[in-house]
C-alpha cells in the first residue's frame, strides 16, 4: 500500500464532490455555473502551428482532473489559455461563469486572482522569504496588513511550513518550495487551482506529500485542474482524466488511468 | 509602493548602481554641451545683431526722395520696424568727427554727407535681401533715386553668418546626440535590470498584480535612479564651473550680452530631463514584459 493510500485521500471521494453522471454539453454546462468549459477551442500558432484543436469539455466545481498527455500535445496551451495569457483562435472558454472572450485585459488581473497557480519550477520570488511570498499574493489585491498577517501564518499552518517562515527559497528542499508555492495560490481560497507538473522536480515521497496537500485542498471544495506526466500518480488516484494527443482530447474518463484502458 | 520600490532598490545595488552612474555620466555631458552650446549660441547672436543695412542719400537728396526711401524701408517686412534710425547729413558729420577725428583737421568749407539711414533686420539672415531690395549689388535695379549706396558688409556678414550656423548646427547636433544617447545608454541599463528580474515580473503577473501595480515600484525606481544621477551630474557641473571659471573668464568675451544659459536653469533642465528619463525609460521598457 503506497503512502497516498494509507492515509487514506485518494480512495474516498467526498460525497459532496460526486461527480455528474452523465457529461453536459457545454453550452448546458456554462448556463448551469461549471467551473470550466471550453467550447470548440482552437489554438494555432504562427505559421499554421495547431497546438490546440477543437477542444471542448466541461469541469464542474469541486472536481480533480488530471490533465495528461505528451510533451507538445497542448497541455501548456490550454493552461496559458485560462489564465488568459494567450487568446484562442476560435471557440469559446468559460471559467467561473466568466466568458474569457468578453473580458477585457484590464479585468485579466482579476481573473487571475481567482485562480491559483502551482508550477514545477516553483516561480517563487528568491529575494523573499516564505511567508514574504505568500503575503505577495494578498499585497497584490490590496488585502490590509492586518488581514496578511493573520493569513499567511494559517495558510503556512496547512501546508505544515509554519517553521519555516522566515526561510528563503534556497533555503528550503524542493518538497518545500513546492508548498510555499501551493500556499501562494491557496491563500486567497481561490475557487479553482492550477497545477503544471507540480511534482514533475520532485522525488516520489515528495510528490506523494504534494499530492497529498492537493487532495486536501480539493475536499475543500477548491476546484484543481493538474497537468502531470506522473504516470504513477495518475492511475492510484484514479480521478478524471483528459488526455491530449497532437493538440486534441484523445480521451475524456471519469476514473481514468495514465493511458487508455 | 515606496517600500516594494526601495526593497527593489536595496536587492538590485549593482544595477541601480550602474542605471545612475549612467544617469550621472549622460547629464553631467549634457549640462556641459548645454552651457558651451548656449553661449556659443548667445556670442553668435550678438555678432549677428550688429549686421545692419546702411542707406546713404545724395548730399542734395529732397526730402521727397528721403521719405520715398523712408516708405520703401518700412514696408519691408524683413525690416525691424522700431529699429529704423534716421541719420541726418548733421549728425553724421558728428559721428563721424567723433569717430575719425584724424580727418577733421581742417575745417570742412561744407558738409559732404546725406542723410541715412540705419535698418536693423528682424533676422540678421536677411540682411542682403533688404540691401537688395533697395538695390544693392544688382546693376538692374538701380538704387531709388537720391541714394548713392547702400551697404551691409556683404562679405563679412556671409562670414559671421556662416561661422554662427556652423556653431549652432554643431551644439545642435552635439545637444541631441548626447540626449539621444543619455536616453538609450539609460533605456539599456534599465531593460537590463528589468531583464534580469523579468522572473519576478512573471509571478508578479500570474499572482493577478495590475499592470500599475507591478509598474509603480519599477518607475519609482527609475524615478530615483534619474533623481539622484542627475542631482549628482549637477552637483558635478557646479563644482567644475568653480574650479574652471576663474581660469576661463579672462579668455572669454567681455561683452555683458554674451551669456551661456544660467546655472540654476540648466540645472533645472538636467533635474527635469533625468526624473523624466528614469521614469519614462523604465516604464516604456517595462511594457514589454507586462505582456504575460
Amino acid at each position: 500500500m503506497t503512502a497516498v493510500e494509507e492515509n487514506t485521500l485518494v480512495t474516498d471521494t467526498p460525497t459532496a464532490l460526486a461527480e455528474p453522471e452523465a457529461p453536459q454539453t457545454p453550452s448546458a454546462a456554462a448556463a448551469a455555473g461549471a467551473m470550466i468549459v471550453f467550447e470548440s477551442v482552437q489554438k494555432t500558432y504562427d505559421p499554421n502551428v495547431v497546438a490546440l484543436e477543437a477542444a471542448s469539455f466541461v469541469i464542474e466545481k469541486g472536481e480533480f482532473v488530471f490533465l495528461v498527455g505528451p510533451s507538445g500535445s497542448g497541455k501548456s496551451t490550454l493552461i496559458r489559455l485560462l489564465l488568459k495569457e494567450i487568446e484562442p483562435s476560435t471557440g469559446r472558454i468559460i471559467v467561473g461563469g466568466r466568458d474569457l472572450g468578453r473580458l477585457p485585459r484590464r479585468k485579466v488581473p482579476q481573473l487571475r486572482r481567482n485562480i491559483g497557480c502551482v508550477f514545477q519550477d516553483f516561480k517563487l520570488l528568491s529575494d523573499r522569504t516564505a511567508s514574504e511570498n505568500v503575503a505577495y499574493a494578498l499585497k497584490v489585491q490590496g488585502e490590509s496588513r492586518n488581514s496578511i498577517r493573520r493569513k499567511v501564518p494559517e495558510v503556512l499552518g496547512l501546508v505544515g511550513l509554519s517553521h519555516k517562515s522566515n526561510s528563503f527559497p534556497d533555503e528550503l528542499s524542493g518538497g518545500e518550495q513546492q508548498r510555499v508555492s501551493i500556499a501562494r495560490a491557496f491563500v486567497n481560497h481561490p475557487p479553482l487551482l492550477v497545477c503544471d507538473e507540480p511534482t514533475g522536480n520532485l522525488d516520489p515521497d515528495t510528490s506523494v506529500e504534494i499530492m497529498q496537500l492537493l487532495y486536501r485542498i480539493n475536499r475543500s471544495g477548491t476546484t484543481i485542474l493538474m497537468a502531470t506526466h506522473d504516470r504513477e500518480m495518475v492511475d492510484k488516484m484514479r480521478r478524471r482524466v483528459i488526455a491530449l494527443e497532437d493538440g486534441r482530447i484523445a480521451r475524456d474518463e471519469r476514473r481514468g488511468g495514465y493511458v487508455s484502458e | 509602493m515606496l517600500g516594494e520600490a526601495v526593497r527593489s532598490i536595496g536587492a538590485n545595488i549593482s544595477t541601480t548602481v550602474a542605471a545612475t552612474m549612467t544617469v550621472l555620466i549622460g547629464m553631467f555631458l549634457l549640462g556641459l554641451v548645454i552651457a558651451f552650446a548656449t553661449y556659443a549660441r548667445s556670442w553668435s547672436d550678438d555678432v549677428k545683431a550688429g549686421l545692419v543695412v546702411k542707406v546713404f542719400h545724395d548730399r542734395d537728396a529732397t526730402p521727397q526722395q528721403v521719405n520715398a526711401v523712408r516708405v520703401l524701408i518700412e514696408k519691408d517686412r524683413r525690416v525691424d520696424k522700431n529699429r529704423i534710425e534716421f541719420v541726418s547729413a548733421e549728425e553724421g558729420l558728428d559721428q563721424m568727427r567723433r569717430e575719425r577725428p584724424d580727418l577733421f583737421k581742417t575745417d570742412l568749407p561744407y558738409n559732404p554727407l546725406g542723410p541715412a539711414w540705419t535698418v536693423y533686420p528682424t533676422q540678421a539672415e536677411y540682411v542682403d535681401e533688404i540691401a537688395a531690395a533697395l538695390g544693392a549689388g544688382t546693376k538692374a535695379s538701380p538704387y531709388p533715386s537720391g541714394v548713392h549706396q547702400v551697404t551691409y558688409g556683404a562679405e563679412k556678414a556671409k562670414r559671421i553668418l556662416k561661422v554662427a550656423n556652423i556653431i549652432n548646427a554643431i551644439f545642435g547636433i552635439a545637444v541631441l546626440v548626447l540626449l539621444s544617447a543619455a536616453a538609450i545608454l539609460i533605456a539599456n541599463t534599465i531593460r537590463l535590470s528589468i531583464f534580469a528580474r523579468r522572473r519576478e515580473i512573471e509571478v508578479m503577473k500570474l499572482v493577478g498584480a495590475t499592470n500599475w501595480f507591478v509598474r509603480g515600484p519599477f518607475m519609482l525606481e527609475g524615478l530615483i535612479c534619474g533623481l539622484a544621477g542627475s542631482l549628482l551630474a549637477v552637483i558635478l557641473l557646479f563644482v567644475s564651473k568653480e574650479a574652471a571659471l576663474p581660469s576661463l573668464l579672462p579668455r572669454l568675451t567681455s561683452d555683458p550680452d554674451v551669456q551661456a544659459l544660467g546655472f540654476g536653469l540648466n540645472a533645472l533642465i538636467l533635474l527635469g530631463l533625468g526624473l523624466l528619463l528614469g521614469a519614462a525609460g523604465s516604464g516604456l521598457t517595462l511594457r514589454r514584459f507586462l505582456q504575460v
